[in-house]
């Protein structure tokens, strides 16, 4: 019965590529694209009128951090500009005549900073870099004018920099944008290709008119469920080590997880797949809906910041829980205590899919009697 | 029979098989009208306004709620818990209940008036890449804010005039200029390419799986007999009500970004539309590429589905393209939106005339040609039906 069925779902290349190919593929190449997650050195272009020693100063610290590098000097903002629009360039600095003047006069002087929004990683870059050298310079600065005052000791460092602060990134701590994605991508595949994959291959047993029982149906759940067992511990346990993305999550924990979103998964995808005419249709159908899941799931927009409606129609889905729960456990080294919300989610899930896939299935089988008696 | 005749009666067959299955219609206007209530009604703010963070606030004085104070009522944050130690903020954190936490030292307000420096410590979760960096900005900023009021209170007692404080405060301000964007709009960084994106998956998908579907229900024949000296006038007038269907839906997303969502357009709404239309005609004749090479549709489908999906990381708005390692850049040029993104950018959203315009449109212009190269076994599946049509 069980090999019956291995080989039924091995002769169905569709399903194959979808249910074994794709899980195992994507997250390698994925992982592949992204693998230089960090932007370094993002090439600016400076103008100088000034060219004094203070604002050449503050080319060199520019230029000396690890998010922007000059990549050319330039005589004038249109030929920066130029340089910008070939994209050579996603930067520009641009340090006006009188700042050296300015600064010597003991005012305030502007550093004006051109920036590439076509990607928001080169505006991070920007604003760290200009922010931190205006900062560091100024201080200099200030303790020197605060000393001219006849302000000087820890009332001149007081006054430099009254409230010292630390930022502290916590969880990507290089700000990576695949160790911040690929996790959400990892568990977004393996919602995806089950879900289209058992689809198809409930298409196909309609198109085939195979005739199905309990029995099959039984069988074949199981086999789902095992096999992505195994490429669950590809894609959860393997992958993340093997490509350098976050893996703080406990062993333990992450089976709490990925139990019950296996089980709901399964059931959620067996649940709609009975309504599939044939093998393509539900992938023509939903297939951009692999977008809406990642929003749903507040990976990229905040979950507090989705409107109410879109928030409620995300418990709908085993991959919101499924991607929360394994950020939380995988990228924060959360515990049970701190996923609760997520695993009662996935639970409830598997629950009321379970059930719900055993009343479509009944109907599927019922329609199945009536077209054709024999 | 002449051109006309034959490619009208395809043309008018495609017309009513598109009316008898409602697969057609849902997965292009149903797609895309779903993707444009969603996107907009998620970006409308622009930046997330509000994002919860929590304070510990070990202090209590004056001077620690002035500075939480401005905290709340900054834009990106708000305050939504008060937790008594670190521990209970962590943990706040990896609830996910919170995006960022500020610890506020006890004797923060002493140590101030005592020139002691009393460090402030802010931890941002980088998990949420977005909500992290944009609290990191934020929490920054509020800290330099507070401590400039503190410079200016000090120095005032000392009897300096409030125009000469600013050059003591900070002698350095830098002034950004975000090109294009200048609120730093995440939908008009992202549904800028986003919706396209949307929109060359339901292309592939729907260009392959009308041709698909001919051949699997052995109904090619009935199509052919439409056009019975050409192949290519049956293949143009097939395509040809999606073209039509699939420019509109370009409009409609033009109309949508720069209308009513008055995204920025430095170039004419013209532009757009013809750079639309040229999209969707590269698009459909990757469609008919992909057909070509698989002429069996679930397997099409299936790689229509994988190819389209990768537009997304090879558009390289997200993540830019000179990061992606050298083989996959040059695989971006085999996607017609990392062309459209060539053309959005440096024209649409920066305004600038580059030379590389040419080089972008002739790209585009290209992916036309490529039916070509699977014409003769496309014609040879569909007249013989040769193929395995499951």
């Amino acid at each position: 019965m069980f090999t019956n069925e291995i080989k039924e779902l091995v002769k169905n290349r569709g399903v194959v590529v979808l249910l074994i190919l794709a899980p195992i593929v994507y997250p390698m190449l994925y992982c592949g694209l992204y693998w230089n997650e960090t932007l370094l050195d993002v090439p600016i272009a400076v103008v100088d009128p000034s060219n004094t020693s203070l604002s050449r100063q503050f080319i060199r610290h520019m230029d000396a951090s690890p998010d922007v590098a000059v990549h050319c000097r330039c005589a004038s903002l249109e030929e920066a500009r130029q340089q910008f629009a070939s994209g050579a360039v996603h930067g520009v600095l641009s340090i006006p005549a009188d700042f050296s003047a300015l600064l010597q006069r003991g005012e305030q002087a502007h550093v004006s900073v051109y920036s590439d929004m076509s990607s928001f990683l080169y505006y991070r870059s920007m604003v760290l870099a200009s922010n931190y050298v205006a900062l560091e310079m100024g201080q200099n600065i200030q303790v020197q004018r605060l000393s001219q005052q006849g302000i000087v000791g820890a009332q001149s460092d007081m006054l430099a920099r009254p409230l010292p602060y630390e930022g502290v990134v916590l969880y990507n701590s290089d700000m990576g944008f695949a160790s911040f994605l690929m996790p959400a991508i990892l568990i977004l595949i393996l919602h995806q290709t089950l879900f289209f994959g058992i689809g198809m291959a409930a298409g196909a047993d309609r198109e085939d008119k195979r005739r199905l029982s309990w029995n099959t149906l039984f069988t074949r759940s199981s086999l789902y469920v095992l096999l992505y067992a195994l490429l669950t511990l590809y894609v959860v346990g393997f992958v993340p080590k093997f490509f350098h993305l976050p893996h703080l999550g406990n062993p333990l924990t992450l089976l709490a997880f990925a139990i019950p979103f296996l089980l709901a998964t399964v059931f959620f995808a067996l649940s709609c797949s009975v309504f599939n005419p044939n093998r393509e249709t539900q992938l023509v159908l939903f297939l951009f809906f692999s977008l809406i899941l990642l929003f749903l799931s507040g990976i990229s927009w905040p979950e507090s910041n989705l409107p109410a409606f879109w928030r409620i129609f995300a418990q709908l889905f085993p991959a919101t829980f499924g991607i929360r729960a394994y950020i939380k456990i995988n990228s924060m080294g959360a515990g049970i205590a701190q996923i609760q919300t997520e695993l009662a989610g996935l639970w409830i899930q598997t629950a009321v899919y379970f059930i719900t896939a055993l009343l479509t299935h009944r109907w599927a089988l019922q329609r199945q009697t009536r077209n054709c008696p024999n | 029979m002449t051109f006309f005749d034959a490619f009208f009666s395809v043309v008018a067959r495609e017309l009513r098989r598109m009316r008898s299955n409602p697969v057609y219609l849902t997965a292009s206007v149903g797609v895309m009208l779903f993707c444009f209530i969603f996107f907009v009604s998620i970006f409308e703010d622009g930046q997330p306004q509000d994002m919860p963070i929590a304070v510990v606030d070990q202090d209590q004085s004056a001077l620690s709620r002035q500075f939480l104070r401005n905290l709340d009522a900054g834009p990106l944050a708000e305050i939504a818990f008060r937790p008594s130690d670190y521990s209970e903020a962590r943990a706040l954190m990896q609830q996910g209940k919170v995006y960022a936490f500020v610890v506020v030292q006890p004797n923060f307000s002493s140590d101030v008036l005592a020139n002691r420096r009393p460090e402030i410590t802010f931890y941002v979760n980088d998990a949420y890449l977005v909500a992290g960096s944009l609290l990191l900005k934020e929490i920054t900023y509020m800290v330099e804010l507070t401590g400039g009021a503190i410079k200016q209170n000090v120095l005032m007692a000392k009897g300096m005039e409030s125009h000469r404080t600013m050059g003591l405060i900070q002698p350095i301000q830098v002034d950004m200029h975000l090109i294009g964007n200048p609120w730093a709009h995440y939908g008009v960084y992202l549904l800028n390419l986003l919706l396209p994106g949307v929109l060359q998956l339901s292309i592939l998908l729907l260009t392959v799986y009308a041709l698909g579907i001919e051949l699997k229900e052995k109904t090619a024949p009935d199509w052919l007999r439409l056009s019975p000296n050409s192949f290519l006038t049956a293949l143009i007038g097939k395509l040809f009500p999606y073209t039509i269907l699939f420019t509109c839906l370009s409009v409609l997303t033009s109309f949508v970004l720069y209308r009513y969502q008055q995204f920025p357009l430095q170039v004419s709404f013209g532009w757009m539309l013809l750079t639309g239309f040229l999209y969707v005609l590269a698009y459909q004749a990757v469609g008919v590429l992909i057909f070509g090479i698989t002429p069996v549709l679930r397997d099409s489908v299936t790689l229509s589905a994988l190819y389209g999906l990768l537009g997304f990381t090879f558009a390289g708005f997200t993540f830019p393209i000179e990061q992606l390692p050298y083989p996959a850049r040059v695989f971006s040029l085999f996607f017609p939106i990392r062309h459209y993104f060539n053309l959005y950018v440096p024209f649409a959203l920066n305004g600038l005339s580059v030379p590389h315009i040419t080089a972008s449109f002739v790209s585009l212009f290209a992916f036309l040609l490529l039916p070509m190269v699977v014409y003769a076994r496309l014609k040879k599946a569909a007249t013989q039906l040769n193929f395995p049509i499951k």
